[in-house]
C-alpha cells in the first residue's frame, strides 16, 4: 500500500520541522501522478498559496495548478458552515449567531473547534462532482504540531465520548470511521535529524496507540549531506600546508569539522528513528537557503513522489 | 516594600527554540543573583535532565545549588523549573475558588469537568496564565519566565483570561440554567427561543442539558473566577511584565513574526525586543587556496565555507525586515547557531552571553539586625 492509495493524507510533527513544506511537496507529487489534489491548511495561516504566487481565498479552494488546489479551514468558518447546514436557513443562522449567548456557549463545548475542522475535512472527502465522482482524489492535510495534531485526529472520538448520543455523536461517528481507517487515511510524520525532534516523533508514534497502523511514511527533513571526507583527513590536509598558513584554511576546517560532527549526529538520530518506526522512511536534504525556492519544492516532490507512488 | 515579581514571557512560533531560550534566560539571571522560576510548556525531557531536576511537573523543582556553583561560585540566586500540567492547575484553581469543599468536590466530580478542564478551547492557555499568576502571587521569586504554549493562534493566551471571563459571565450563562418556567426576562433576549432550539438541534438535547447543569454547579466559582481573570489581565499589561519574541531567520517563521508584531501593537503590549536564535555569522574568509595533493579535502573545505556564506548572506536583510529601522527599531539579541544540540547546562550557560539582561534591579544588601 502506498500513501496515495488513501484519499486522506494527514501530515503532522513537532513545530518547525517543515510540515507545510512536506505537505506541499506531497500535494505536488499527488497531482503530478494525475490525482486531483486538495492541500488543506488548518492553522489559520495561509502559507501555501503564496508559495505559488497565488492569492489565498481562505475557505474556498483556490487553484495552484491544473490539478492542485488549496484551502484554509479555520474553526470559525467551519462552525458557521456546520450551523447553516444544521439549521438549514441562513435567516435562522443570522438570528442564532447574532445572539450573544451562542458564541460563548459553543466555546463551552470542549473540542468542538477541532471536531468541526475534522468534519469539514470529511465533507471534502465525501464531496462528489455532478457525475458522482469524488471531487478530490487526494486531500493532503497540513495538520497542527504534535499535541494539537493528535487532538485534531482524535477530535471525532472525543466528541463521541462527550455527547454519547444525539446528532453530534452520529456525525462524529461517521467521521471517526473514515479517519480511523487505514484504508482511507494515511498519516505522514515529519521529523528533523536531531535527537530531540526524533525522540518526540517516536513518542508521537507511541501515543497514536492502535491508530499507528495509519502511519505510512516518515519524512526526515533537512538532512545535511555528508562532505565525503573524514575529519582526520581534513585535518591532515590542512596540516600539510607549510606554516605560516592562511587563516582562511583554519576557518574552513572549523566549519567542515562542525559539519561532519553534525552529519554523524544526524545519522545516529536517523538510525534511531528507523529502529522505532516500522514504516517507510524518506529524507529530504537541507538546502543552503533561508527561503525555499520553487526548484527546491520540485526536488522534494521528486524524492517524495518516488516513495509515495511506488 | 517588597519588590514585586517580574514576569518575562517568551513568545514565538513552534520550533524556534523558545524553551531553550527561556531556560537560558532563567539560568543567566539566576547566576546573576535573582531567584528565578521557569515555567515550560513543552515536555522537553533533555532540558529537565540538563538542569538536573529529574522530571518536570506542575510543582517547582529546584536546580541543585552545586550546578549553579560550577559557573558562579557562591551564586546567591536560585533556579526552579517546572512544566505546566493543565489538569492539576485547573483542579487547584477550583479548590481555591469554591466557597466550600463540598462544592469543589461536586465540580471536580462532574462528568463534563473532565472534558472542560483539558479540552476546552483556551483552557491550556488560560492555565498557563493561572499558574504564572500563582507563582507571582507567592512572592518567592524575583523573576518568573514563561515559555508560551504552542497555540493555534499564536497569541491566544493573551486573550485567554478575558475569554474565560466572558464564558463565565453570569449574564450569558444565567440564560442557560434558568428554568424555562421562570420566563419573563426572556423577552429581553430577542430570538432566544430560537437559539435554544438551534443549540439543541446542533449539539443534542443531552449535551446542552449537561453543559447547562455543569455551569449551574460552576456558578459558585463565577465571582472568584472573573475577579481572578481580571487580575491576570492586569498583571499582563502591567510594568512588571515584559515580552520577548523569539524567532529564527527561517522563512515561515518570519511571516509569523509580522503577525506577532501586529498583535502586540494592537493590544498595546510592551515588546521588550526580539531574540534571534540560530544566527549564522558570515565567515571572514571568502575562499581558500587549493591544498596541493588534496583535491577531495579542498573541495570539502570549500563546500563547507560556501555553505556558511549562503546561510549568512541575507542575514542583515532579514534582520532589517524583522526589526524595522529608525527610532522604532526593535531591540535585538542574536544567539549564534550552536554546534550541537543544547542539552547540557554548560551549553545553556554559554547562551547566557547573548541574552537580554535581567529585569531585576540589583538586589539590595541584606539588612543586618
Amino acid at each position: 500500500m502506498t500513501v496515495f492509495s488513501q484519499r486522506i493524507v494527514v501530515v503532522t510533527g513537532k513545530g518547525g520541522v517543515g510540515k507545510t513544506t512536506v505537505a506541499t511537496s506531497l500535494g505536488l507529487a499527488a497531482s503530478a501522478a494525475g490525482r486531483r489534489t486538495l492541500l488543506v491548511e488548518t492553522s489559520g495561516a495561509q502559507h501555501i498559496a503564496p508559495l505559488f504566487g497565488v492569492e489565498s481565498t481562505g475557505y474556498t479552494p483556490v487553484a495552484l495548478d491544473d490539478k492542485l488546489f488549496t484551502l484554509s479551514i479555520t474553526p470559525e468558518a467551519a462552525i458557521e458552515e456546520y450551523i447553516i447546514q444544521q439549521v438549514k436557513f441562513r435567516k435562522v443562522y443570522e438570528l442564532v449567531f447574532e445572539n450573544r449567548v451562542m458564541g460563548p456557549f459553543l466555546d463551552a463545548v470542549p473540542g468542538l473547534h477541532d471536531a468541526v475542522q475534522l468534519g469539514k475535512i470529511f465533507d471534502l472527502f465525501r464531496e462528489t462532482t455532478r457525475w458522482g465522482r469524488p471531487t478530490w482524489d487526494t486531500i493532503v492535510v497540513d495538520a497542527p504540531a504534535t499535541g494539537h495534531g493528535l487532538a485534531l485526529l482524535d477530535a471525532a472520538r472525543n466528541m463521541m465520548e462527550l455527547t454519547r448520543a444525539g446528532p453530534l455523536y452520529e456525525n462524529n461517528r461517521i467521521v471517526h470511521e473514515v479517519l480511523d481507517d487505514p484504508e482511507h487515511t494515511a498519516l505522514v510524520l515529519v521529523s528533523l535529524p536531531e535527537s530531540m525532534p526524533v525522540n518526540e516523533t517516536i513518542e508521537l508514534y507511541e501515543r497514536l496507540g492502535t491508530g499507528r497502523n495509519r502511519v505510512q511514511l516518515c519524512v526526515l527533513n533537512q538532512l545535511l549531506q555528508d562532505l565525503g571526507v573524514g575529519v582526520s583527513d581534513l585535518e591532515a590536509a590542512v596540516a600539510s600546508v607549510a606554516e605560516p598558513r592562511h587563516a582562511s584554511l583554519d576557518e574552513a576546517l572549523g566549519f567542515a569539522t562542525n559539519w561532519q560532527t553534525r552529519v554523524r549526529a544526524q545519522q545516529h538520530a536517523a538510525q534511531l528513528l528507523r529502529e522505532h518506526l516500522p514504516t517507510r522512511h524518506v529524507s529530504l536534504p537541507r538546502v543552503p537557503r533561508h527561503f525555499l525556492e520553487t526548484t527546491d519544492l520540485h526536488a522534494f516532490t521528486g524524492l517524495l513522489g518516488a516513495e509515495v507512488t511506488a | 516594600m517588597k519588590p514585586s515579581t517580574q514576569v518575562v514571557i517568551c513568545c514565538g512560533s513552534g520550533g524556534v527554540g523558545k524553551t531553550t531560550v527561556s531556560a537560558a534566560l532563567a539560568l543567566k539571571w539566576a547566576l546573576d543573583g535573582a531567584r528565578v522560576a521557569v515555567l515550560t510548556i513543552d515536555p522537553a525531557r533533555r532540558l529537565a535532565d540538563s538542569l538536573g531536576v529529574g522530571t518536570l511537573d506542575n510543582e517547582p523543582r529546584r536546580v541543585p545549588l552545586e550546578r549553579l556553583d560550577q559557573f558562579v561560585p557562591g551564586a546567591s540566586g536560585s533556579l526552579d523549573a517546572m512544566m505546566l500540567d493543565v489538569k492539576s492547575t485547573f483542579d487547584q484553581m477550583v479548590a481555591r475558588l469554591a466557597r466550600t469543599p463540598e462544592n469543589a468536590e461536586r465540580i471536580l466530580a462532574h462528568r463534563y469537568y473532565r472534558f472542560a478542564s483539558t479540552r476546552l478551547g483556551g483552557s491550556h492557555e488560560y492555565m498557563a496564565m493561572e499558574r504564572l499568576y500563582t507563582l507571582c502571587d507567592q512572592g518567592e521569586y524575583d523573576v518568573v519566565v514563561l515559555d508560551t504554549p504552542p497555540t493555534r493562534h499564536a497569541l491566544d493566551f493573551l486573550r485567554a483570561p478575558e475569554r474565560m471571563a466572558g464564558l463565565m459571565d453570569q449574564g450569558v450563562l444565567r440564560w442557560l440554567v434558568m428554568p424555562a418556567t421562570k420566563g419573563g426576562w426572556r423577552a429581553i433576549e430577542l430570538g432566544s427561543e430560537m437559539v435554544s432550539k438551534a443549540l439543541k438541534r446542533l449539539l443534542g438535547r443531552g449535551t446542552v442539558g449537561e453543559i447547562a447543569d455543569f455551569f449551574d454547579v460552576f456558578r459558585d466559582l463565577w465571582e472568584g473566577f472573573r475577579e481572578r481573570s481580571e487580575r491576570v489581565d492586569a498583571l499582563l499589561s502591567s510594568e512588571q511584565t515584559r515580552f520577548y519574541l523569539v524567532t529564527t531567520t527561517a522563512l515561515g517563521v518570519r511571516s509569523d513574526v509580522q503577525y506577532f508584531l501586529e498583535v502586540f501593537s494592537e493590544r498595546n503590549l510592551p515588546l521588550a525586543g526580539l531574540v534571534l536564535n540560530r544566527v549564522i555569522q558570515p565567515p571572514v574568509a571568502t575562499s581558500i587556496a587549493a591544498i596541493p595533493g588534496h583535491p577531495e579535502e579542498t573541495q570539502a573545505l570549500r563546500q563547507a565555507l560556501d555553505w556558511r556564506h549562503s546561510m549568512a548572506g541575507g542575514l542583515s536583510e532579514a534582520i532589517t525586515q524583522l526589526c524595522g529601522s529608525g527610532p522604532n527599531r526593535l531591540e535585538l539579541w542574536k544567539i549564534p547557531e550552536q554546534t550541537g544540540e543544547v542539552h547540557t547546562m554548560t551549553c545553556l550557560e554559554a547562551l547566557g552571553a547573548y541574552v537580554p539582561p535581567s529585569p531585576c534591579v540589583a538586589p539590595e544588601p541584606a539588612a543586618t539586625s
